[in-house]
């Protein structure tokens, strides 16, 4: 660079011009690279070294440039190069990959397709940067020279016309003109209050003062946003360009320029530009001839949040307690060393030079009526497009989200975006389109801020997160007011007591009341916001509060002393599974077998056919894979009955000859039937089938659970002294009358969901159209059904999968299909079903659905069926399939078993019943307490709900026994909500190194496929005792980690 | 001289008085505890809060580091200041019950509950202390330590200062620990005690006999009737 002093505008002109022609003359391939201090973290550096090494051995240093710039925004491609001429936007490029983007880009001309962009949605292929959705909707005014310039390179920003807004103001326009075209421009402050910038300056301008000064505010503090750092770091002279422009209109002779230690690249760079320009005469006295002098200084903040208060960053820069005093008087008036100063945030002055050399209409033409101009925002959180974005003002919420930022990873679905850093508010999904700006955003209960913007997804808590920010806050607040100290603490301790289960409603108006005073009462803008995540979040998510208070739940699972260990959390009929597991893994399974049967009546059946949520929850299950719950329970069952060895006895109340009767022999009926008798009442089932089970015995085959298997664990029951009377069926042989005459007190229906829902297409009458649910009893039941060759299954539930495994095991069959309208994402069927189904060579045809049964005297032929494609989200978030027109196609069948969904039969229930029926024909009954509008008459399980699993209906006949006993005892019935956490305390164990590294989940042994064929053997063999051990001490034991947990094993020891 | 509303009437004040000054010239009562004429203005406590403003653009100051402005519209008793002051003394409060300061504002704002878990810290960081040592004693041997919810009042790293006198000037202006309340007890961290007397000293005594009139102004009293005196016409 040549050094000496620019003496004049016309030199300063001169010199802009001269370094223009002279990169335009420069003929070189370039390899832009992105190194910020986030690209510098991914290794942007070390690809700049590989890039330049390759450059070198190859002799290319004359064709071919690297130029090493400040952050391009797009975090999640980083690091990132752009290649010109090719103009290729190259992502995720590690060392490795250098030799080749020389070799086959560069040299070859060829384009590297595995390091080219993809969407995340449609999985485009996009080659250059503008093509790519993270960049179309975005306006990069402000952002937009990073990827052009060196930031350490003065001559670099000379070359995009840099400092020519500087030699217009001094040479066309008076300060007093300046000032006006910022005022006209309609520009307001970018470090959260949305001041208006030109009266701002105005007031430092009219304040009378020997003295002024102008302060860049740097500090930025909020967790996750980093606007500035990236302009400072990638474009420092663009924001030196606006301080001097803004000293020049406002009559400051010195500025500061206060930024946080913590961002060193940025440190560096900006003291390279100061150091630049005032070797270049664009800082010092008499600048460029025009008699205006200004200097600026560097001062580094410690970090404290509330430095960025503009009352607390002065008297830190005076060297006092950054501590905030009341305004007025404010700093226009009574600022820095009490004199008339002009604060302005790095965006604000970032956007000067823009304005100077534009005009202030072409930008007042941006944006909305009231905020003009771009934002940028920091887009983070659960997104898929993580990164700096740029955006005019009044785009909606849900463009950024959506458009630019791809959307939310993994499929989930959105919850919330919290705008505006700690103070800012979490704004729900209804509030999407609304359009940002700096008022709409205070109506919803957010605040623009400096630009943060957190997008969260369906995994999180809100109540957590209004812990997290509140306990940012009472960190970061000074200190000085009570309203802000005291009540950031207090609103923090009451959350804080909310996501440990142990809130009260009462705690709701609490919180409430003190967090609108924290804003009312507190001093500075830190205080005054501090109560935003609380508010905002009590505004829009209340009923999770409510939630984690009243039935104390954590819809998200998070809140670490409610959920305590998920397993047990999420299981119906609170499972201590890890304490079983961690029994499993020291060899005791003597007390595993107990504590499994504490709980569970139907172990053996659960341990095979279970639908495992804890499984799905379990932690170990979001770093690798889940451990395998249920096989170790099945392991344990299996261990038990081999040995002979018994549970322990459970305690048995005395005798208080009360009768109930239970109707139906399902996993609710003999569950709630084992509790009540355990309490002491004389309990009988009626079943209307010959055999006992309900859904266990004739609707799940017995390849998945042996009748043996199911038997032992209903004898168990039964051996405890409830008697059963089977072919007994409500309506048919008994009314409900008669039981209350014959000295029932109280009477339990769990009939089940056992009747198939019709399809509802011509011909489903014929022939060989087999309700599936029908189909299946009649199999389970030992009678032979003939389907024929060719069999067609139409459902995606497990009940379909059920019915195609046993048409496969059927003789003469040799061809199963299922027929499915969604796709395998969607189907409702356990996933190792399915694979089981596949392997035993059953197809499934996906996007699919029946239209009509076609029919020759009577019987079926075949069927028409029509394909599908996948539409809008329905209710239960699964994408709604439409039929694709003309798609229509026949398929020859022998038979077809519709299994689409099943409903409870309840035909018993008449007028004289009296029982309130819906229309999904379910018994109607409170949720909590299973009373139905009958006095003495309680539901639960499939019957109440609809179809679901077997250890919920266990656990609806859990809750009926606990109803039940306190209805005949006259107490009140209502559900207790307590926190989960298991009886015993298990010590950790330790495991080595090698057996961490080779933790993986065991495959289920399982019988070969030619083993299966048209026998009903059992398919899972079960865990050996050194799958199982090991794979128990793959536990993380969650539940240790609650306070309860530390303190029994901080007891222990 | 300035002139300004404060609960409506036009009043006049001097050019360089804050809020509080020109409220107490007027014999407002706003009540305060960070606040002292002799050591400057802090508006920490948040007590002596405001309403200024024209409606609905109003908001709450502290009215001891608010200067004065032409033709300011302020508010001292509005439901808004009342629901602020009383939470500050709730808050204050749990942290330092055994402070009489305390327990009079209390009283005297009708706090009755103590909703927040209490810490018996007995320091409301009002800053009375340093403001004092540094202000009047020219000792800064006292200052704050930290921010946020650990802020403390402590001495530098810790240990005995050399620059202090022990003149004891920081006792003496201290709300917490200067005269004790015997009043509250484990289970009621608010004495109220003189809101809860019954009968009332006006009912004994037929003449307000409170000690501690200034604070309390509740009408009842600590002393018992003595010989002879026979308790008012009234009620009970």
């Amino acid at each position: 660079m040549s050094i000496g002093k620019l003496k004049s505008i016309e030199e300063l002109k001169q010199r802009i011009a001269a370094e223009r022609d002279k990169k335009a003359a420069v003929q070189k391939a370039t390899l832009t690279v992105s190194a910020g201090t986030c690209g510098q973290a991914r290794g942007s550096l070390e690809v700049v070294d590989a890039l330049e090494k390759v450059i070198g051995e190859k002799g290319l240093k004359d064709k071919i440039s690297v130029i090493v710039t400040g952050c391009h925004g797009f975090c999640e491609a980083e690091p990132n190069i752009i290649i010109q001429p090719n103009n290729l936007f190259y992502q995720n490029v590690k060392p490795e990959d250098a030799e080749a983007i020389i070799e086959e880009t560069m040299v070859g001309g060829n384009v590297i397709d595995r390091l080219l962009y993809r969407e995340h949605d449609s999985g485009e292929v996009k080659q250059s940067g503008p093509e790519i959705g993270f960049y179309q909707k975005q306006k990069r005014l402000v952002l937009g020279e990073n990827e052009r310039i060196e930031p350490k390179s003065i001559n670099d920003y000379f070359a995009v016309g840099g400092y020519s807004a500087l030699a217009k103001a001094l040479s066309d326009m008076s300060p007093e003109d300046t000032v006006n075209e910022i005022k006209n421009s309609g520009l307001r402050g970018r470090g959260g209050g949305g001041f208006p910038t030109g009266i701002k300056w105005q007031a430092t301008r009219d304040a009378r003062g020997d003295a002024k000064y102008v302060i860049c505010n740097a500090d930025e503090g909020d967790p996750g946003a980093y606007m500035d750092r990236s302009l400072m770091e990638g474009n420092p002279h663009r924001v030196l360009e606006g301080m001097i422009i803004g000293a020049y209109a406002i009559g400051a002779q010195e500025g500061y320029i206060y930024i946080r230690d913590e961002y060193p690249v940025a440190l560096d760079h900006i003291t390279k530009a100061i150091e630049d320009n005032t070797a270049l005469g664009l800082l010092g006295d008499n600048i460029l001839g025009s008699g205006f002098g200004f200097k600026v200084k560097i001062s580094r903040g410690a970090g404290a949040f509330v430095c960025g208060e503009e009352t607390a960053l002065m008297a830190s820069i005076e060297g006092g307690v950054g501590e905030p005093r009341q305004r007025p008087p404010f700093p226009s008036v009574r600022g820095l060393w009490k004199k008339p100063t002009n604060i302005n945030n790095v965006e604000t002055w970032g956007n000067i030079p823009l304005i100077i050399n534009n005009g202030s209409q072409w930008f007042a033409g941006i944006g909305t009526e009231n905020s003009k101009g771009t934002k940028i925002f920091s887009l983070v959180g659960k997104i898929n497009n993580t990164g700096l974005v740029e955006v005019p003002m009044g785009i909606t919420l849900r463009e950024v989200i959506y458009d630019i930022g791809g959307g939310i990873p993994g499929g989930k679905k959105f919850k919330a975006v919290q705008t505006g850093g700690p103070s800012g508010g979490c704004l729900p999904e209804e509030k999407l389109d609304l359009p940002i700006d700096y008022q709409s955003l205070i109506q919803a209960g957010s605040i623009m801020g400096s630009g943060g913007m957190i997008v969260m997804d369906e995994n999180t808590c809100m109540v957590d997160i209004a812990k997290y920010f509140l306990n940012f806050l009472r960190d970061e607040s000074c200190g000085k007011c009570v309203s802000c100290r005291e009540g950031t603490q207090r609103l923090w301790e009451i959350v804080n007591k909310i996501t440990e289960g142990k809130g009260e409603m009462k705690d709701l108006d609490l919180l409430e009341e003190l967090a609108e005073i924290t804003k009312d009462a507190s001093m500075c803008g830190l205080g005054q916001t501090a109560a935003n995540p609380v508010l905002s979040t009590l505004k829009y998510f209340k009923e999770e509060y409510e939630e984690h208070i009243l039935h104390k739940k954590c819809p998200a699972l998070l809140c670490r002393e409610i959920v305590s260990a998920p397993c047990q959390y999420i299981c119906p009929i609170d499972q201590e599974a890890s304490v079983y597991v961690a029994l499993i893994a020291e060899g005791r399974y003597q007390e595993a077998l107990d504590i499994i049967r504490k709980d569970n009546p139907l172990p053996s059946v659960c341990g095979r056919v279970c639908d495992h949520k804890c499984e799905s929850v379990c932690r170990a299950g979001e770093i690798g894979e889940p451990i395998s719950i249920r096989a170790l329970k099945r392991f344990i069952l299996d261990w038990s009955e081999k040995n002979k060895k018994a549970a322990a006895e459970q305690k048995k109340e005395p005798r208080k000859n009360k009768k109930v009767a239970i109707i139906g022999s399902g996993p609710a009926g003999l569950t709630a039937g084992y509790y009540l008798n355990l309490q002491g009442y004389d309990v009988t089932i009626f079943e209307s089938h010959p055999v006992a089970g309900g859904m266990l015995a004739i609707g799940i085959p017995e390849h998945r659970l042996p009748r043996s298997i199911l038997k032992s664990d209903i004898d168990y029951i039964l051996k405890s002294g409830v008697s059963l009377k089977t072919n007994m069926a409500l309506g048919r042989d008994f009314s409900l009358d008669d039981l209350f005459k014959d000295t029932f007190e109280a009477v339990f229906i769990a009939v089940g969901a056992h009747k198939s829902m019709k399809m509802e297409i011509p011909g489903e009458d014929a022939e060989g159209v087999f309700p599936g649910m029908e189909y299946l009893t009649q199999v389970n039941l030992g009678k032979k059904i003939n389907l024929g060759q060719k069999v067609a299954i139409v459902g995606g539930g497990n009940a379909a999968i059920d019915a195609a495994r046993v048409a496969m095991r059927n003789k003469d069959t040799t061809e199963v299909t299922i027929l499915y309208r969604r796709t395998r994402k969607e189907m409702p069927a356990y996933e190792e079903e399915i694979e089981a189904a596949l392997e035993e060579g059953i197809d499934i045809q996906f996007l699919v659905a029946p239209v009509r049964i076609l029919t020759k005297n009577g019987k079926m032929t075949g069927v028409d069926c029509i394909r599908m494609k996948l539409g809008d989200m329905d209710s239960s978030g699964r994408r709604r399939p439409v039929p694709m027109e003309g798609s229509e196609y026949t398929i020859a069948v022998d038979a077809l078993i519709s299994a689409i969904g099943e409903k409870p039969d309840v035909s018993f229930a008449d007028e004289k019943t009296g029982l309130k029926i819906s229309r999904w024909q379910t018994i109607v009954a409170d949720e909590e307490t299973l009373v139905t509008n009958r006095k003495g008459v309680f539901t639960g399980g499939d019957a109440m709900t609809g179809p679901s699993s077997v250890v919920k209906a266990i656990g609806a006949g859990k809750n009926a026994a606990v109803s039940i006993n306190l209805f005949l005892q006259d107490k009140p019935l209502a559900k207790q909500y307590e926190l989960h956490r298991p009886s015993q305390f298990i010590p950790p164990i330790e495991l080595t190194e090698e057996e961490v590294e080779n933790a993986l989940r065991p495959q289920m042994p399982r019988l070969s496929v030619e083993k299966r064929d048209k026998n009903f053997n059992e398919v899972d063999l079960g865990l050996d005792e050194l799958m199982a051990v090991r794979e128990a001490r793959r536990c993380l034991r969650c539940e240790l980690e609650t306070e309860d947990g530390k303190a029994a094993l901080g007891g222990k020891k | 001289m300035i002139t300004l509303f404060i609960n409506n009437l036009q009043v006049q004040a001097e050019e360089h008085w804050t809020l509080l000054e020109t409220c107490q010239f007027y014999g407002l009562e706003i009540p305060t505890l960070c606040y002292n004429p002799g050591l400057s203005n802090y508006g920490g406590c948040r007590l002596c809060l405001v309403e200024i403003g024209k409606k609905p653009r109003t908001k709450l100051v502290s009215s001891c580091t608010y200067p004065i402005e032409e033709g300011l519209n302020v508010h001292t008793d509005t439901a808004r200041v009342l629901r602020a002051r009383r939470m500050m003394i709730e808050l204050m409060l749990s942290t330092a019950p055994g402070s009489k300061v305390l327990q009079d504002l209390a009283s005297l704002y009708g706090v009755k509950q103590q909703r927040f878990e209490v810490r018996n810290e007995e320091c409301v960081l009002c800053g009375l202390c340093v403001r004092m040592c540094a202000e009047q004693m020219d000792g800064k041997a006292i200052g704050f330590q930290n921010r946020g919810h650990k802020r403390k009042i402590s001495t530098p790293f810790d240990v005995k200062s050399k620059v202090c006198r022990e003149c004891g000037g920081c006792l003496y202006v201290c709300p917490a620990c200067q005269a004790r309340c015997q009043g509250p007890q484990e289970k009621e961290p608010i004495c109220n005690a003189c809101l809860n007397m019954d009968p009332t000293c006006v009912e004994v005594h037929d003449e307000a006999q409170c000690w501690m009139y200034d604070a309390g102004r509740c009408g009842t009293c600590v002393r018992p009737p003595e010989d002879g005196e026979k308790p008012a016409e009234g009620k009970k």
